[in-house]
């Protein structure tokens, strides 16, 4: 007699769902609209610490200059943007460990900057160091 | 085709709305699955919501966990979250942001004309936050 009471309580006592059910959907909703599937892509580059030695003092270290009128020198040459790739890829051939300065001057764009970090990664360097811009 | 069919069928769907609730666990699961997984990947990303020419790359990588963007248009203005930001006023932004989320890396969205010189000392602004080379965002040429 208990026992089939007992029984009648358990299948009628079930917890109602549907409260938990409209919160976790709403939710569910809520995080899908504010879930943004952005992918950045880009470039990475290392700003050196500013108390490290000045890579020109470095014997192996590919340095390209940009001045402020967006032409690139290297080597003491001006060269074309879409040869740095052409003379990086020569340089490293000779040591594939030397690392990469991209150093810019006031009235550069960004442009030219990351065409020639581009360029240079193009190349092979593992990293392209951009360190701070002196200011005039 | 009778009375008796129909009143057969009658009387199944009288018994069936007792019954025959539908079992609604399993679809409880799928939707705390899919809660949990937008939960988890949800990253609340500031967009700084303004239209630069991104430059073409063709070694463009993805930027790991990029969260945290800053954009800097040709004219030279710093943009982070929809407002134009005096650079000053980046490292605190980008200070708050950091401690939102511990793990986010920088990028910096810089327009083809942006001068060099903004970028440098936005970067020279936020660059004791940073933990991980900072990510300039490009355009996968290939």
């Amino acid at each position: 007699m208990r026992k089939t009471n007992r029984n009648a309580d358990a299948d009628e006592a079930e917890i109602d769902l549907t409260p938990m059910l409209d919160v976790v959907f709403i939710m569910l909703i809520f995080f899908i609209v504010v879930a943004s599937f952005l992918k950045e892509a880009g470039i990475e580059m290392n700003r050196p610490e500013s108390n490290q030695n000045p890579p020109e003092s470095d014997a192996t270290s590919i340095v390209v200059t940009i001045t402020g009128d967006d032409q690139v020198w290297m080597e003491n040459r001006r060269i074309d943007v879409r040869a740095v790739r052409a003379n990086i890829a020569r340089l490293l051939a000779s040591d594939p460990e030397q690392s990469f300065t991209v150093k810019t001057e006031p009235g550069a764009t960004a442009g030219t900057l990351l065409e020639v970090g581009d360029a240079a990664r193009e190349a092979g360097v593992k990293q392209v160091n951009w360190p701070a811009e002196v200011k005039k | 085709m009778s009375r008796r069919d129909i009143a057969s069928g009658k009387r199944a769907g009288a018994q069936g709305g007792g019954e025959g609730e539908i079992d609604l666990t399993p679809m409880l699961d799928v939707v705390f699955i899919m809660l949990i997984f937008f939960i988890v990947t949800s990253s609340f990303v500031k967009e700084p919501g303004v239209d630069i020419v991104k430059v073409e790359a063709v070694t463009t990588d993805a930027c790991e966990r990029g969260t945290i963007i800053f954009a800097v248009n040709a004219l030279g203005d710093v943009y982070y979250d929809k407002n134009q930001i005096p650079v000053e006023r980046a490292y605190r932004l980008a200070e708050a942001a950091k401690k939102e989320a511990p793990k986010a890396n920088f990028v910096i969205q810089a327009d083809v004309d942006a001068p060099t010189s903004v970028l440098s000392e936005l970067l020279g602004v936020i660059k004791p936050l940073m933990d991980a080379p900072l990510c300039a965002s490009t355009i996968d040429e290939g």
